[in-house]
């Protein structure tokens, strides 16, 4: 795992293959330099993060609906820890109800993206979340700008 | 007709019947007296001819006596003067009687005292006379002359006697005659009274007896009405299913209608109404509890009401509203009333309405777990046929074959317009679903937000919008935004394409057509928000139709649409209590109407 100095660091947990290739392709494709890591559960990522020598990333694309360790369970335990306040996480769902919006608000989430049907949608929205001022987003953040739209 | 009224108060007919006895008893002393009165006079009457018959008896003794003493002198016979003693002591006899009958007159009796003297006097004369006719010594001249000198002073004391006895009579029989006299007068007024005594009887007689009658005719009307009341109280509790009962809770006594009987499965009256009988007919389970209620009742005298089965000889079970009161009777006495109500149809209908409702409730969750799989699950198999559909017209498009492509862009159009059902499918359903939230909504920032949403689709068509002033009402904010949003996106689907879509947003007064039409008691009770389009229209026959699920009036493949959207609107409109009516002119346009209740009837 080389990191570089400019490059940031992307993480996405999400159970199903296809999104994780469409993204891994989206990523590419916009030639950003960005380290992608991905993970196919809850549980995967959850054990990487707590390994105490890794670098912390970025973003992480979080997928709420996966087998065993769910999206929610993630961001819970992540936001519990002081150790990773400065990530920022971006919940990645096909779902948009309001109740999910609103639970991963409140869990502390930064951004909520809904897993768009067009790929060069997609494309869109990784560059515009990866390049996003985090540090001026969260500071005006109420629940109609925490969901992503272009 | 008042003097009946007066009659039939037995307040005034009690007095009247109390002074009408006051004067009778009045009348029968002033009777009694008056006979009294009547006997005294008689009395006096037989007192006074005794005392005359007597005073006569007297001077008719003396008579003999004087002939006895005469026939003596001439004939010197001693046989005449042999009984003179017995005459003396006849005297002696009427005097006595004569005192006896005058001890109430005190002059009369002094003048018996004086007839004694005299009496007493002339016997003196008697013996002297009786005295010299028997001496032989003197000589017969000097004899006869002292004879008749005695003799002659006998007679006029005889005489003397004779008219003192005659005044006594004479006085006697005119005090006689007055009482008479008045015995006639007391007789008259007895005989008045007599009469008047038995004429009042009969009056109160006969007014008692008018009284007696009007009574009876009254209690006879009365029993009628009563008679009639309960028949059709009878009727009343068959009709209506229920039965009632009474217990007297001093005397413990039973009484039940003829419907409780009924109620119970059974004829009426065909066993005594008391608790032994009828805990027969009272479901098992319940026995206890309906016991324990009513006996705990008759010891606290609290009012009851229970629920409970009546289990009929055919088996058929009852289900029993039973509510009990507690009043007094006329005696004073605790009466227990209860009214026990058949409830059988209106707890089957209940439970028939539970279970309906139980049943609505799974089917809710059952379309709302479709609901999830519809807008969640379908979606996301979706979803992955468009990315791969894009991926493909991205980077594979141009090495298909020109049916290739042809059948690639129908099958992106297919998966497209799969996705605006699924989303509009979801859309309906949030129309359903419960947590309806009503809030003060501005229409007017509605509106400018859905513009804002559909303005790709307004620039695409070149659209133009106008927007009145729209008023603030009590809403949910998100429903009225899709009406707004699927009644402008249906202006801007049926516009025509050569003529730059017009629509219009205003809002209204209620016309008195439309207050008629529509049936609207107040005009001011509606608000009126009016949507007008330029597009294609429709013939007014389909203005209720094309509010229906799936119903789609236009089938051009160029006017896409899922047959959901003014259904929703309708749903919208409805959720808030009002209506929503659409005009629609063939190539001329469309008006979209939508009435909405103002706060209180919401």
């Amino acid at each position: 795992m080389i990191t570089h100095q400019d490059s940031m660091h992307i993480l996405l947990a999400d159970d199903d293959e296809d999104d994780r290739t469409f993204f891994n392709e989206a990523l590419q494709e916009l030639k950003m330099n960005n380290k992608l890591t991905l993970f196919k559960d809850g549980k995967e990522l959850m054990d990487y993060l707590e390994q105490p020598d890794i670098k912390l990333p970025h973003v992480l694309f979080l997928d709420l609906n996966m087998p065993g360790k769910t999206g929610i369970d993630c961001l819970k335990e992540i936001r519990a820890n002081v150790r990773f306040k400065e990530v920022s996480i971006a919940i990645y769902s096909t779902s948009s109800s309001e109740k999910d919006i609103e639970d991963t608000f409140i869990e502390g989430a930064n951004i909520y993206i809904k897993k768009p049907n067009d790929f060069s949608k997609l494309k869109e929205i990784i560059k515009e979340v990866v390049n996003m001022n985090w540090q001026f987003h969260t500071s005006g953040l109420n629940i109609e700008t925490f969901f992503f739209s272009i | 007709m008042k003097i009946l009224r007066l009659f039939k108060n037995s307040q005034v007919f009690k007095i009247a019947l109390a002074v009408a006895i006051l004067v009778v008893c009045y009348l029968a002393t002033e009777f009694y007296s008056q006979m009294k009165k009547l006997d005294s006079t008689v009395e006096l009457i037989a007192n006074s001819n005794e005392t005359q018959l007597e005073l006569e008896k007297l001077l008719s003794v003396i008579s003999i006596y004087e002939t006895s003493l005469r026939s003596y002198i001439i004939t010197k016979d001693e046989t005449y003067i042999e009984n003179r003693f017995l005459s003396r002591g006849k005297i002696e006899e009427a005097i006595k009687k004569l005192k006896t009958l005058t001890t109430n007159n005190s002059i009369r009796n002094k003048d018996i005292d004086s007839l004694k003297n005299l009496i007493d006097y002339r016997f003196k004369l008697f013996r002297q006379t009786l005295i010299i006719a028997k001496s032989k010594s003197k000589s017969e001249n000097l004899n006869r002359l002292e004879l008749n000198a005695k003799l002659l002073e006998s007679s006029e004391v005889t005489d003397k006697m004779k008219s003192f006895v005659n005044k006594i009579i004479f006085s006697e029989s005119i005090k006689a005659k007055s009482q008479n006299n008045n015995h006639q007068f007391e007789l008259q007024d007895s005989i008045i009274t007599a009469f008047l005594l038995v004429i009042l009887s009969l009056l109160i007689l006969l007014l008692s007896f008018q009284k007696m009658n009007v009574d009876i005719d009254e209690l006879q009307k009365a029993n009628d009405k009563l008679k009639l009341l309960n028949e059709s109280y009878n009727s009343a509790e068959k009709t209506a299913g229920f039965g009632h009962w009474m217990v007297n809770t001093e005397t413990n006594q039973y009484t039940f209608s003829d419907n409780l009987y009924r109620l119970m499965g059974v004829e009426p009256n065909v066993f005594e109404p008391n608790i032994e009988n009828t805990i027969k007919y009272i479901h098992p389970d319940d026995l206890d509890y309906v016991t324990k209620v009513h006996l705990d009742s008759l010891l606290n005298h609290q009012p009851t009401s229970m629920i409970f089965r009546f289990l009929t000889p055919n088996g058929d079970v009852k289900y029993i509203m039973g509510v009990g009161s507690f009043t007094t009777n006329s005696n004073g006495d605790l009466i227990k009333i209860g009214v026990n109500y058949d409830i059988t149809n209106q707890y089957q209908k209940t439970l028939e309405l539970e279970n309906n409702n139980k049943e609505l409730k799974y089917i809710n969750t059952e379309l709302e777990a479709f609901n999830n799989i519809v807008s969640h699950d379908l979606q996301e198999p979706l979803r992955k046929i468009q990315m791969f559909i894009s991926r493909l017209e991205e980077k594979e498009l141009d090495l298909l074959s020109g049916q290739g492509k042809e059948y690639f862009l129908k099958i992106r159009a297919s998966a497209n317009k799969m996705q605006t059902l699924l989303i509009d499918l979801v859309d309906y359903s949030r129309t359903i679903k419960g947590d309806k939230v009503f809030v003060e909504t501005d229409l007017n920032k509605i509106l400018e937000e859905t513009l804002q949403d559909l303005s790709t689709n307004i620039e695409e068509k070149k659209a133009e919008i106008q927007v009145g002033n729209l008023p603030t009402i009590k809403a949910i904010p998100f429903q009225i935004k899709q009406l707004f949003i699927n009644l402008i996106s249906n202006s801007l689907k049926y516009s025509k394409e050569d003529s730059i879509p017009e629509i219009k947003i205003t809002s209204g007064k209620i016309t008195e057509k439309e207050q008629r039409d529509y049936k609207i008691a107040n005009k001011e009770d509606y608000y009126k928000i009016v949507i007008t389009d330029n597009g294609i229209g429709f013939k007014q026959e389909y203005s209720e139709k094309i509010f229906l699920l799936f119903k789609r009036l236009n089938t051009d493949p160029k006017y896409s649409g899922t047959g959901l959207g003014l259904a929703i609107c309708h749903r919208v409109v409805d959720n808030h209590k009002g209506f929503i009516k659409v005009i629609g002119k063939p190539d001329i346009g469309a008006k979209f109407y939508i009435f909405i209740p103002k706060g209180d009837l919401l």
